[in-house]
């Protein structure tokens, strides 16, 4: 294993044991404690298990996980800010079947392999959002009565 | 430049004002959406869902209203989403449960009181009863109370939660008998705290009058009284507490209705109060809640605004003494 | 034997149309992630007010039966479980349709279920006043120890670490305690306003399992996907059929696992399938090659969560106890028609009685004949390219959160968990554990109150939880369970080195 997984499940293990950290300290301090009984069960656990990690991340003797290439990292950036843009703020903004479609467009315009200088891939595109968003309308606006938020847009 | 600017917005108000006026004529132009804190199929899901089934009809909404279902906590869930988040814009309805928000509200740590809502009309009274399994030795409260003045702490009976109907029930007894009960709230509702009389793993139980009143049927429970001021018409043959010498009063009957959150405009306030209570009115509503054992008690908005406020005030002092 | 007696009613034009309609629409709705059964049963409520009760019933039943096996779909398909009766399901079969064998884990899917279906139903047939006694046998502390042996079955679901796979549990378990106490009413661990209701399993269940997904697709970024198309293998119906019943083993735990934890109520349908799974694992030579697209873990989970399905409605027949929310809503169907479940709707309306069973039976046969036929088709999805397919598996687990309680709050925890869960998997954390201890943690804890709430008003703790047959057996279970899986530790640490593990992983990513 390389350095670069080592120091990534220090992190990663780290931020468990921080969160592990956290519960243990709320479970044992907040009011009224019989409330708190089955956490505090839980949170001892968590610790013990989550500081038994996060040691062994320490000293370098994770056995499992691979954690992230440089390169997926790169792949996966674009699509996620998109992704997160669109549920958390999007969707609720400019309404949900508005972000939904430019995320699903968007989303498919930057991992789709084909090239961008043709207008044909790009009417490809336009013909699979306007499929896909027509049959989510129909499940769920139409047979399901859901409301989604309408906001600025649909 | 003060009053330009007061002169402005109040030009403005009055533009704005029309514009909603002119917009809630047309209200509702699209369905309507009902949450209910409870689970689906518990009673007061099964309920909202028959006394909604004609909103859709032309001498009513004309909308259909959706049910969706917030459980958690007691209602507690339901609630403080409703009163926090839940948008007043008319096509947001809630089911209430009196006692049980009022209660929870007194008893502090939710962010919701009986001013955070704005009742538009009941629709059911369902009170709660004492029930023991079919094979029990208890055949009155007197038995049952003997039981508990002989093993001070030892009668165990469930009921569906703290600071619902049946707990409020529950202290009512507690109160009235003079006696130390223990009191098993279930994180299944009524029909968990049923299962578990019928299961014997309690003694008794406080549950509701429609839900005993099935049980009965089935054989599998005896209903030994009524937390209500009279009879009720589903069991004529079974006493109130009254009769049978414990003081208590109906308290602790669980009325159910539909409610929008506080800020809802006043138009659809005014043209929710006035047809609501005539949806529910409905021959097939009655029809069907008859059926299904459901006690009815319609209440118009002013009403239920005064048995908010008298309830909030029983409660209030029951509660003060925890 | 009334119910052949009955058996015309469901064959009368109108009503088997009524059948055909609610399996069809089953397996749609099933499929659909974010609606699990009982929201599609409730659903389907307001259509009934008009039929006559034993016509409603039939499409209830059919819905119910086919939404169970249609949340296989998804789970097979797309690596979205529908509801935690699917979970199990991925395990294997999402792996299996990666490696294009997605025809056949759905065609084993379909059949395992009709099987495990027919099963359950035969029982709540012939064994009914009997299974309702075992079903009421199950107090708080019995429940309580099955939630804790639901736990013991975390660290072997994984397994590459069993202590990642508990740590992973315990997230859960702490993730269940965030929100109302369902007992008390305290507000525990609120940070955010979004998660004041707490964290709905639903949501958290997509998430958990369709986001890592996505996000995997991501990490493969803008290529050309010529080189890797998976070619779908055709796989006749007749090899399905054989290859079901020469896995006699995992079928048989399925299907009886199923039915005797479904009866349980409160408890057994939402774990039926893990558990099942779990079993078939332990106890088969090849359990090494379970999760890593081995026919047997489909087999076991579907047969046991569609086995469920008719022993979950004991309670409810003859005691009128719904023992689960979907035979809650169930009820609700028979009411609004006047018609009380227990003596007298086998006494007074046997016609609506048996005519609703009756339909649960063919209703299998049915789902699983149009699953059969739709399971060449579906298996294509697997050629669907990568770019069109995070799009598409991002906004059904984006509409399908939302529309479970109308609320956004439900999906920003969805993406919220989603995206988390992907990064702790690239460090050997695992999502099934983490939904089993967000499932049992409730169970456990209120259980528990409950039970001490009771014992310490009768005798004392340590007798209400330690004595009495039942909780023996159970503890019993729970010890050889732990036991079982610190052997297979301990065990298997001789040869497994970190290259076996990385290896191991790099064959399933």
């Amino acid at each position: 294993m390389t350095d670069l997984p080592r120091s990534q499940h220090i992190v990663a293990s780290g931020l468990v044991a921080a969160v592990g950290l956290w519960v243990t300290y709320v479970s044992y301090t907040a009011e009224p404690a019989a409330a708190f009984l089955f956490p505090r069960i839980i949170a001892t656990v968590f610790v013990v298990l989550a500081l038994w990690t996060f040691g062994k991340a320490l000293l370098g003797r994770t056995r499992v996980g691979n954690g992230l290439s440089v390169e997926a990292l790169k792949n996966i950036l674009p699509g996620l800010i998109v992704s997160l843009i669109y549920v958390f703020w999007a969707a609720k903004t400019l309404g949900f079947y508005t972000a939904s479609t430019i995320a699903f467009f968007v989303l498919l315009s930057l991992y789709d392999p084909a090239p961008h200088g043709e207008v044909r891939t790009w009417g490809k595109r336009i013909i699979i959002t306007a499929g896909f968003l027509a049959v989510m309308y129909s499940l769920f606006a139409m047979l399901l009565n859901v409301f989604t938020p309408r906001e600025l847009l649909f | 430049m003060k009053n330009l600017i007061a002169a402005a917005s109040i030009a403005l108000m009055g533009l704005t004002g029309t514009a909603i006026a002119d917009g809630h004529d047309a209200y509702p132009e699209r369905p309507l959406m009902l949450m209910v804190s409870y689970g689906a199929g518990g009673a007061t899901d099964f309920q909202a869902r028959i006394v909604t089934m004609t909103a859709g009809n032309e001498d009513a909404l004309g909308m259909p209203i959706a049910i969706i279902n917030k459980p958690g906590a007691g209602g507690r869930v339901g609630w403080n989403w409703f009163a926090s988040q839940a948008e007043a814009d008319g096509y947001t309805l809630g089911a209430y449960n009196i006692p049980h928000f009022i209660a929870q509200s007194i008893e502090g740590g939710v962010e919701y009181g009986a001013d955070s809502f704005e009742p538009i009309a009941n629709w059911g009274a369902d009170p709660a009863v004492f029930v023991v399994a079919a094979d029990s030795e208890f055949n009155s409260m007197e038995d049952v109370i003997n039981y508990a003045t002989a093993n001070p702490g030892g009668l165990t009976f469930s009921g569906a939660g703290l600071f619902v109907g049946h707990h409020i029930a529950a202290l009512q007894l507690e109160k009235a008998a003079g006696v130390k009960l223990a009191y098993i709230p279930n994180n299944k509702g009524g029909a968990g705290a049923m299962k578990a009389v019928i299961a014997g793993e309690v003694l008794g139980g406080v549950n509701n009058l429609s839900d005993a009143f099935r049980a009965r049927e089935a054989g599998n429970v005896k209903i030994l009284g009524v937390f209500d001021n009279d009879r009720n018409d589903f069991m004529p043959d079974v006493p109130t507490m009254k009769e049978q010498g414990y003081e208590i009063d109906n308290a602790s009957v669980n009325f159910r209705g539909v409610m929008v959150p506080k800020g809802t405009p006043q138009p659809i306030i005014d043209k929710l109060a006035e047809i609501v209570p005539t949806m529910f009115e409905n021959g097939r509503v009655a029809g069907k809640m008859k059926a299904g054992g459901s006690p009815m008690h319609i209440m118009t908005r002013n009403e239920v605004l005064e048995m908010w406020a008298a309830r909030e005030a029983t409660l209030k002092e029951l509660l003060a003494g925890l | 034997m009334e119910f052949l007696l009955y058996f015309g009613d469901v064959f009368t034009p109108f009503n088997f149309m009524l059948l055909l309609i609610g399996t069809i629409g089953g397996l749609i709705l099933g499929a659909t992630p974010g609606l699990s059964p009982t929201m599609a049963v409730a659903l389907l409520i307001p259509f009934t007010f008009r039929l006559e009760p034993a016509q409603g019933l039939i499409l209830l039943g059919a819905a119910y039966t086919s939404t169970v096996a249609g949340g296989a779909v998804s789970a097979i398909l797309l690596k979205i479980p529908g509801a935690p009766a699917n979970i199990a399901t991925t395990l294997d079969g999402h792996t299996m349709a990666k490696k294009g064998e997605g025809a056949r884990a759905l065609q084993l899917s379909f059949l395992s279920s009709a099987v495990g279906g027919v099963f359950g139903v035969l029982l709540l047939i012939f064994l009914t006043p009997l299974l309702a006694q075992w079903a009421l046998a199950f107090g708080p502390s019995h429940l309580f120890w099955l939630a804790i042996l639901g736990v013991t079955i975390i660290g072997s679901l994984d397994s590459s670490s069993v202590v990642k796979g508990l740590l992973s549990g315990c997230i859960g378990l702490w993730l269940a305690t965030i929100g109302f106490d369902d007992i008390m009413g305290t507000q525990r661990f609120i940070f955010h306003s979004s998660v004041s209701g707490g964290i709905n399993v639903i949501p958290a269940l997509i998430g958990l399992f369709a986001i890592p997904q996505v996000i995997t697709m991501f990490a493969k970024g803008r290529r050309r996907l010529d080189a890797e198309v998976i070619a779908v293998e055709k796989h006749p119906i007749s090899k399905a059929f054989s290859e079901v019943f020469s896995r006699f083993r995992a079928l048989t735990i399925g299907t009886l696992t199923g039915s005797i934890i479904g009866l349980i109520p409160g408890v057994g349908g939402q774990i039926a399938g893990l558990v099942a799974y779990d079993q078939s694992k332990k106890m088969s030579p090849e359990r090494d090659k379970f999760g890593t697209g081995h026919p047997e873990g489909v087999i076991a989970a579907e047969s046991a969560n569609n086995a469920m399905v008719g022993p979950s409605l004991v309670p409810l027949l003859t005691l009128s106890i719904p023992g689960s929310p979907t035979a809650a809503v169930l009820l609700g169907g028979l009411l609004i028609h006047g018609i009380f479940p227990g003596s007298d709707l086998f006494d007074n309306h046997p016609q609506v009685a048996w005519t609703f069973i009756n339909s649960m039976l063919v209703g299998q046969i049915l789902m699983c004949v149009f699953g059969l036929y739709i399971a060449g088709l579906a298996a294509r999805v697997a050629q669907v390219p990568n770019a069109v397919m995070a799009a598409v598996v991002l906004g059904l687990a984006v509409f399908g959160s939302y529309s479970v309680q109308n609320s956004m709050g439900d999906v920003y925890i969805m993406a919220a968990l989603g995206t988390g869960m992907y990064f702790l998997e690239r460090f050997g954390f695992s999502a099934a554990p983490l939904v089993l201890g967000l499932i049992l943690g409730p169970i456990a804890e209120a259980n528990f109150i409950q039970g001490s709430m009771i014992a310490n008003a009768t005798s004392s703790v340590g007798t209400y939880f330690f004595t009495g047959a039942l909780n023996l057996l159970l503890i019993a279970i729970v010890v050889a369970s732990v036991g079982y899986s610190v052997w297979m530790e301990l065990r298997s640490r001789r040869y497994i080195t970190k290259d076996d593990a990385v290896a191991k992983e790099e064959a399933l990513s």
